[in-house]
């Protein structure tokens, strides 16, 4: 190369090192705009045109159709005449009964029970009422279920605290259809459940069939109560200890001094936890999916329904009015979170007493209901999961490894338009490398750029975090009617994207913010002038990123990449749309089509997708990931 | 080595979301001379570390130059300024060694005078007194020790400026003087002209050739360590830097070379003020006011006193005016005390 030349090309170098993170941060963008934006706005476009003119009729359907809003669909439809709906509304309430009856026959016990009966007329909820009305509900059991065990957490010391408290983000990367599986496993007919049961010469019931709504709940609760738990820890164990002695010595007692002082120091911590539950909730999908079915049908169930029998305009426009709902719920969520300081770890965090320092103790009132609430937690969390593993190998009747070998038998002699349990292992594995590999390089950048921004990197921020309230279906659609049906490009050409690839876009978004909320918090505590002193020292921006923050921050990075990977192995609701009818389903796709049919096969291929997410979470665990969005 | 000019430097912030700016420097003037150990000081938040990062590049000025050696930085990014910064926090890098921490710069630049890389760290690591300590991770190391690796690392790559923004405040007193010691020692053996940012005066005094005493965004002295404590300009500088007591009065009376000032219904007899000003400032220095001269007698009213060793630091008021004495005993609640007209210094308007 001649000097000139070498001049140039080391100019080319020092501007491209120079311009590093723009450029990154271009792409970034880019994949986002076609990968994210794009969908999301193909939907928005499907909801709000009819025969190719902009129109509002979609909308007005559904908000005036009681079928999707209840009695809302009327007011809706006539929002003036207040006089009527007020009239409703008051011949409702004159009707609801309060009544003591004595005799609630509990199963297989003969005494009468006194039962408190409110009976309230019937109220027509309507699609979205549904899904709102068991969002209510699982928020309230999970907060009631996850309270005691931050309780528990927070002032007792125990042997294997630690390990339950990391256990409590077990939950955030089991996939959805795990959980329905698992809960089948228990509670289903032929479930551990009615097996312990059967001893005693109990059962079988069909917990499942008679109370779907209740199995639902429980399997929501199983999810978000440890996500409560955890938020209330946090915020339990950064009340500084000084501040509760400064109120006793002022003259409070210990109740009034947990009330006046640790109380109003929780509450955030439980909001947070109860409003993020509400989200997950209200965008449930495989969990209903699968435990409840139609019957059940929750909006994400329906929009899925919708679009098996191909109806995109209708799936559209539920999709937009979920995603408007969901949203708003995020930006109240947000707005409240960044209102809350965060938590910081106190200079002198409160001290936990010994859990069992003697058998006295362990007798008292306190340790006993402690111990109560420790067995349903047991029963409620661990039955299920052990209930799939011990599922994959019994059959109602004794051991047995003919769960397995049907995967066997499929794998060998299945037909080609059967769903083999091999490729389901390999895409999931293939599609969750893919996923980390895209996931990882995006969510840091996003980092980086949101780090010491100021007020521009709030914006970028919420604007990356989108896919969190997105929900995986309509993303899906999204994918589908933008990407794999293509979009057309002036002068003949068509941008599509189909298959594998399509799933793993959809598995890399959803995936991402993960990453960006691993690695953010570490690079924002990062000291300014370690950056500044390498740049002073003669590194450029880029290369400051490369030697000193990115080392720092490999854990954060380490985590991301596992969150990506779990997200990807346990994603469902965008990929099931995708893969309907290709080669391209996951281990998650081919557990629902399995369920269809026998509970079986279905838990032991649960039981696989169950190791390789536990083998994610110890990495997670080990280099201390963070499990709050 | 390096002549460091600054020319109607100013730097606002946006604040908030309006239009309105905060401003964090005013049209600052400044010249650091070659091999100057050169010091800005000032109370928290009056721009002194703005003004480093402005020299370092981390900040641009929303308006005026920077200039090396009549060399405009304008767009300069830090790496390619050839300076070297030690910050309050070291910024040590936790996952390199020492000895790799003082490298890094070398990894951009070569290490002077043709030695290698490994000679280099070690002549650095022995200047500031760590010889054998190159393998150590810095979060093994003490403060001080810390603080002498940042400044390692700053120097190794042979830098034109040395910028060290208040490298002492998070160590404690005793250990802030002997490294204070050594550093002074160092610059003027490297010859290094060097900027530090401090908000401790009598640090600023002790260490600097000439110092900068900054308030609210602007330079309000420059001149060296005596004629700062002698002769302050402002009245600022003179509560800040000295142990001054300030007194403002009206000029009732010129008799040659003293002229007799109306301070709150006492007459008070100082230098002649040359200019033809009705209103004065003028201050006396803590020491000057003593209980044994008889002329401008004050009788001060007690508040505290605090015993200093040699003497004893007492704080009172006359006449509504603080009054800061330095006194060889406790006094009682009243004390009369009296100052030479010559120790009186007469600040600028």
């Amino acid at each position: 190369m001649s000097a000139t030349g070498r001049v140039a090309a080391g100019r080319v170098r020092a501007w491209l090192e120079r311009h590093a993170i723009g450029l990154t941060a271009l792409v970034t963008a880019g994949i986002l705009v076609v990968m994210l934006y794009l969908p999301v706005g193909v939907v928005f476009v499907e909801a709000v045109l009819e025969d190719g003119t902009p129109t509002l009729g979609h909308f007005a359907d559904v908000l005036t159709d009681p079928f999707y809003f209840g009695i809302l669909a009327d007011v809706f439809a006539e929002p003036l005449a207040i006089g009527t709906h007020l009239g409703s509304l008051a011949g409702w309430l004159a009707a609801i009964s309060i009544s003591l009856t004595l005799e609630y026959p509990l199963p297989g016990v003969d005494l009468p029970v006194p039962w408190l009966a409110v009976d309230t007329p019937g109220v027509r909820k309507g699609l979205f009422g549904f899904t709102a009305y068991q969002a209510a509900l699982s928020t309230v059991a999970s907060v009631v279920l996850g309270l005691p065990a931050a309780y528990v957490l927070a002032n007792y010391e125990f042997y294997g605290r630690r390990t339950l408290r990391s256990l409590t983000i077990l939950p955030f990367v089991m996939p959805g259809i795990l959980v329905a599986v698992g809960f089948y496993a228990m509670f289903g007919r032929a479930g551990t459940l009615n097996g312990l049961l059967g001893t005693v010469g109990l059962g079988p019931y069909a917990f499942i069939e008679t109370s779907p709504l209740a199995i639902v709940i429980l399997a929501h609760a199983f999810y978000n109560a440890p996500l409560v738990a955890r938020l209330t820890v946090a915020a339990w164990e950064s009340v500084d200890a000084r501040t509760v002695e400064t109120a006793r010595s002022l003259g409070a007692s210990e109740r009034r001094a947990f009330r006046d002082v640790v109380v109003p120091q929780l509450a955030p911590a439980v909001l947070t936890g109860a409003l993020l539950t509400f989200i997950f909730t209200f965008m449930t999908f495989p969990i209903v999916l699968a435990l409840g079915g139609l019957q059940l049908a929750t909006v994400e169930v329906w929009i899925y329904d919708r679009i098996q029998r191909l109806d995109y305009a209708e799936a559209a426009t539920l999709a937009i009015l979920e995603t408007i709902l969901s949203l708003g719920l995020t930006y109240a969520y947000l707005r409240y979170e960044s209102a809350q300081t965060g938590f910081a770890r106190a200079p002198s965090p409160p001290p936990k007493e010994r859990l069992v320092p003697d058998l006295r103790t362990a007798l008292s009132p306190r340790r006993l209901a402690i111990f109560g609430y420790g067995l349903v937690a047991l029963v409620l969390f661990v039955g299920p999961m052990a209930s799939l593993v011990v599922g994959g190998f019994t059959d109602g009747s004794g051991l047995t490894l003919r769960n397995y070998s049907f995967l066997l038998e499929r794998q060998l002699e299945g037909a080609s338009f059967q769903t083999l349990p091999l490729p389901a292992i390999r895409n999931s594995l293939l599609f969750g490398v893919a996923t980390l590999l895209i996931a990882v390089p995006m969510g840091v950048v996003i980092s980086v750029l949101t780090a010491r921004t100021g007020r521009s990197g709030t914006i970028v921020d919420t604007l990356a975090m989108l896919p969190l309230a997105v929900s995986g279906i309509v993303f899906g659609i999204g994918l589908l009617q933008g990407l794999v049906f293509g979009i057309p490009l002036p002068g003949g050409w068509r941008f599509q994207v189909t298959g594998a690839v399509a799933i793993v876009v959809a598995h890399a978004v959803a995936a991402y913010p993960f990453v960006t909320r691993n690695v953010s918090p570490l690079l924002t505590n990062l000291d300014p002038a370690m950056t500044e002193s390498a740049r002073a020292l003669g590194a450029s921006r880029f290369r400051a990123l490369f030697d000193v923050e990115l080392p720092l921050v490999a854990n954060g990075i380490v985590a991301g990449a596992a969150f990506a990977f779990a997200i990807s192995i346990g994603e469902f609701s965008s990929t099931v749309i995708l893969a309907s009818g290709g080669e391209s389903y996951t281990m998650p796709v081919a557990v629902e089509r399995y369920l269809g049919r026998r509970s079986g096969p279905a838990i032991a291929m649960g039981t696989l997708l169950l190791a390789v997410t536990a083998a994610s979470f110890v990495v997670i665990d080990r280099v201390g990931g963070r499990y709050e969005l | 080595m390096t002549e460091l000019r600054l020319e109607g430097v100013s730097k606002r912030y946006r604040a908030g979301t309006d239009e309105t700016t905060t401003a964090a420097l005013t049209d600052v003037d400044l010249t650091v001379r070659d091999g100057e150990f050169f010091t800005l000081v000032g109370p928290s938040g009056c721009g002194k570390t703005t003004t480093l990062r402005t020299i370092a590049g981390f900040e641009e000025p929303t308006d005026g130059t920077v200039s090396f050696d009549d060399e405009p930085m304008a767009g300069v990014p830090p790496e390619d300024r050839d300076v070297g910064v030690v910050f309050q926090s070291y910024g040590l890098f936790p996952h390199l060694s020492v000895a790799e921490n003082v490298g890094y710069g070398l990894r951009f630049r070569d290490p002077p005078g043709g030695v290698s890389v490994d000679e280099r760290v070690a002549e650095l690591l022995e200047l500031v007194d760590l010889e054998g300590m190159g393998d150590r991770a810095p979060d093994q190391l003490s403060g001080g020790q810390q603080q002498r690796v940042a400044l390692a690392r700053a120097l190794a790559p042979a830098p034109d400026l040395l910028l060290l923004d208040e490298p002492m405040s998070a160590l404690d007193a005793r250990l802030r003087e002997s490294l204070r010691r050594q550093l002074t020692r160092i610059q003027s053996r490297l010859d290094i002209t060097t900027i530090y940012v401090t908000h401790d005066q009598e640090e600023a005094l002790a260490i600097s050739d000439r110092l900068a005493v900054m308030n609210d965004g602007r330079i309000e002295q420059v001149a060296s360590p005596q004629t700062i404590y002698r002769e302050p300009e402002t009245r600022f500088v003179a509560e800040f830097v000295g142990d001054n007591n300030v007194f403002e009065g009206t000029v009732v009376a010129r008799d040659g070379d003293r002229c007799s000032v109306d301070v709150g219904g006492k007459t008070i007899a100082i230098p002649a003020v040359s200019n033809g000003a009705e209103r004065v400032h003028f201050c006396v220095r803590a020491a000057a006011l003593s209980p044994a001269v008889e002329q401008n007698q004050l009788s001060v009213s007690v508040e505290t006193s605090e015993f200093r060793g040699e003497t004893v630091r007492a704080y009172g008021r006359w006449n509504g005016v603080p009054i800061v004495l330095q006194l060889e005993e406790s006094p009682a609640d009243e004390i009369t005390v009296g100052f030479e007209p010559s120790s009186v210094h007469v600040l600028e308007p």
